[in-house]
């Protein structure tokens, strides 16, 4: 009996270092980022470093927004991002509802080709889209990385809202038809507030992909008042000497928006990630 | 929640009033595309309507992802400058460059390694911690929350958050070794020797919450009982696991596996951002890396076309072997 609580006791000792770690090796990196961006840059340097901020300073934050271009490239990331949402928004809704409300020949075959296209990789398309994109001369616009996010988030968008949208009973809008309302006050005041969680996690997940990418707007976006927080911070590095308090600014900056918009939706992303929402 | 009069509907439904319009009919027509009675020839309108809708969508998905995709195999066979329009058809010249060209095997066996090890331990990883949280203890939730921040964050900032806990002078890393005298000298994480383990071990972190959240999904659809049964059948934890845990999970670990091999062989932005401006970047050259420099660095659009279609087509090759060595594994997942 004494032998079994034993070991009873201390395979919950195990459990609870084990999450313990877990916890551990998630926070404390942020920790440590918000520590430094709090503290003087004499004390960013000292050795043994410190914890918790001796002098705790907003210093690096106002130098970030005073002496860089942080508050363009965010101006930048909110016009790009909410743009991309928006289109995705409305093209994979059209396209979700096309695939489970309607009877047409191929429908499987394109839900098929829509997935198969989850698989590319970003490297992989942007190389042939950079040059397609010069031809095409919207090289170095807004509307170019719109477009790219879009395309890249629509297969998983689509594959989402078509999994959200077969959920919804189609007796309830085919009552609202029956009632005389057309097909299109249908979909507004029946099917569309059916499908809000759907609508916001995929809004969700395609806002986090285009505010974190690197890749497409290095590459298409050339000047300076164009770039987007990844492309801009990253580019705080290339000063002689890497000024840590700032840079650690920066990544809290582009954390916190990316941060809210997870914790306030994750509800619905554990839902979604057996779907497979959640690229990268 | 949507801000319709659901009981209306409700009885008009079931009353089994047929419209006098006649062009709709709810019941059937739910039934039919319930997949309860068999569908025979749409009619040609909601054909139409039904290709109308879905056009935006594979328009975008036609002209800005499989149009630059088949290009690319195009723009391999060419021999072009990535700023200038000139361009001039040398079949396969490109291909034979980086057949002979040393940088690309390098680049090639980097990735492997890369991939290979990052793959290997988030899996490993995951699925140990994904047992962890589905166990019942205090403040679980919290836990299971803040584990996924990694994935969540862009990449850059998980890349500066490194370099700064690795910082070989101010790092905490390094003062934490020194200071429990696992070193003697301060190491050099970011120097040749060192920036692969630091990649990996960065990559590792960053993505094994995707395999956690995957496999505690599939967890929790797993009946209690199961484990119940073994229990008074006697089986150890190690028994419980093998036996009962693996059979289940089976299925989603080998879509997991895929996805993470993809992902994590044409893993751009975090390989290239952890090494622009360490000097050692050279040794953490992988595969995309390098065609993105061919393109970008170099200008030779056409070789770095090359370098991603010779990607493209390792991946197929291995995605095909991968689903007829797992053949059973596939039907599940």
């Amino acid at each position: 009996m004494n032998r079994w609580r034993f070991r009873r006791l201390s395979t919950r000792g195990l459990l609870y270092m084990g999450a313990a770690l877990l916890a551990l090796q998630a926070a404390f990196p942020f920790f440590w980022m918000v520590s430094t961006s709090l503290k003087p840059p004499v004390e960013v340097f000292a050795q043994p470093p410190s914890f918790i901020p001796q002098d705790p300073t907003w210093d690096n934050f106002h130098r970030l927004f005073t002496g860089t271009r942080f508050l363009t490239y965010f101006r930048n990331s909110l016009v790009v991002s909410g743009l991309a949402v928006l289109l995705t928004m409305v093209v994979s809704a059209a396209g979700a509802y096309s695939l489970t409300r309607y009877q047409y020949l191929g429908r499987e075959k394109i839900a098929g080709l829509i997935l198969c296209t989850y698989m590319f990789a970003p490297i992989m398309v942007v190389i042939p889209f950079f040059i397609l994109v010069k031809k095409a001369g919207i090289e170095n616009t807004h509307f170019a990385l719109v477009l790219a996010f879009t395309s890249f988030c629509l297969p998983f968008t689509l594959w989402l809202m078509r999994a959200f949208f077969k959920t919804i009973p189609l007796q309830l809008e085919e009552a609202a038809l029956v009632d005389g309302a057309g097909r299109v006050r249908a979909v507004i005041y029946v099917v569309l507030p059916l499908a809000l969680p759907g609508i916001i996690a995929t809004s969700i997940f395609t806002f986090i992909l285009a505010w974190n990418d690197y890749i497409f707007t290095r590459i298409l976006i050339t000047s300076d008042e164009l770039k987007t927080l990844p492309v801009g911070v990253q580019d705080l590095f290339h000063s002689a000497l890497i000024d840590w308090g700032l840079i650690m600014a920066a990544g809290m900056m582009i954390t916190i928006p990316a941060l809210l918009f997870f914790v306030t939706v994750q509800r619905y992303l554990i839902r979604g990630w057996g779907a497979g929402a959640v690229k990268g | 929640m949507t801000g319709v009069p659901d009981p209306e509907f409700q009885t008009v439904a079931s009353s089994g009033v047929q419209p006098s319009s006649g062009v709709i009919t709810a019941e059937p027509r739910a039934a039919q595309r319930a997949g309860w009675i068999p569908v025979t020839r749409p009619k040609r309108r909601e054909q139409l309507a039904g290709l109308m809708t879905i056009a935006p969508a594979l328009v975008l998905i036609l002209a800005l992802t499989l149009y630059p995709v088949a290009y690319s195999i195009w723009l391999s066979l060419l021999e072009k400058h990535s700023f200038f329009p000139q361009e001039r058809f040398v079949a396969l010249e490109n291909y034979f460059y980086l057949w002979k060209d040393a940088e690309f095997w390098t680049s090639l066996w980097l990735g492997v390694v890369y991939s290979a090890w990052t793959i290997f331990f988030q899996v490993v990883l995951g699925v140990a911690a994904a047992l962890i949280l589905n166990e019942t203890f205090v403040g679980r939730g919290l836990v299971r929350a803040v584990v996924l921040f990694p994935y969540m964050i862009p990449t850059i900032v998980a890349v500066i958050l490194w370099k700064w806990l690795l910082n070989d002078t101010y790092g905490v890393t390094n003062y934490w070794l020194l200071a429990l005298g696992i070193v003697r000298d301060p190491i050099s994480w970011l120097g040749a020797d060192h920036i692969m383990l630091s990649l990996i071990l960065m990559s590792i972190w960053q993505f094994f919450p995707f395999v956690l959240l995957s496999i505690l999904a599939r967890l929790q659809t797993i009946p209690p009982e199961l484990y119940e049964a073994a229990k008074v059948d006697g089986a150890s934890a190690l028994r419980r696991f093998i036996h009962i845990t693996l059979p289940q999970i089976r299925g989603i670990l080998f879509v997991v596996i895929l996805l993470r091999s993809i992902w994590m062989f044409t893993k751009f932005d975090t390989v290239w951002l952890m090494g622009e401006g360490a000097g050692a970047g050279r040794f953490i050259r992988t595969l995309p890396v390098y065609a993105y420099m061919r393109t970008l660095t170099y200008y030779q659009a056409g070789l770095g076309a090359a370098l991603a279609v010779i990607m493209f087509a390792i991946l197929v090759v291995c995605t095909v072997i991968y689903f007829g060595l797992f053949r059973e594994e596939a039907d599940i997942g």
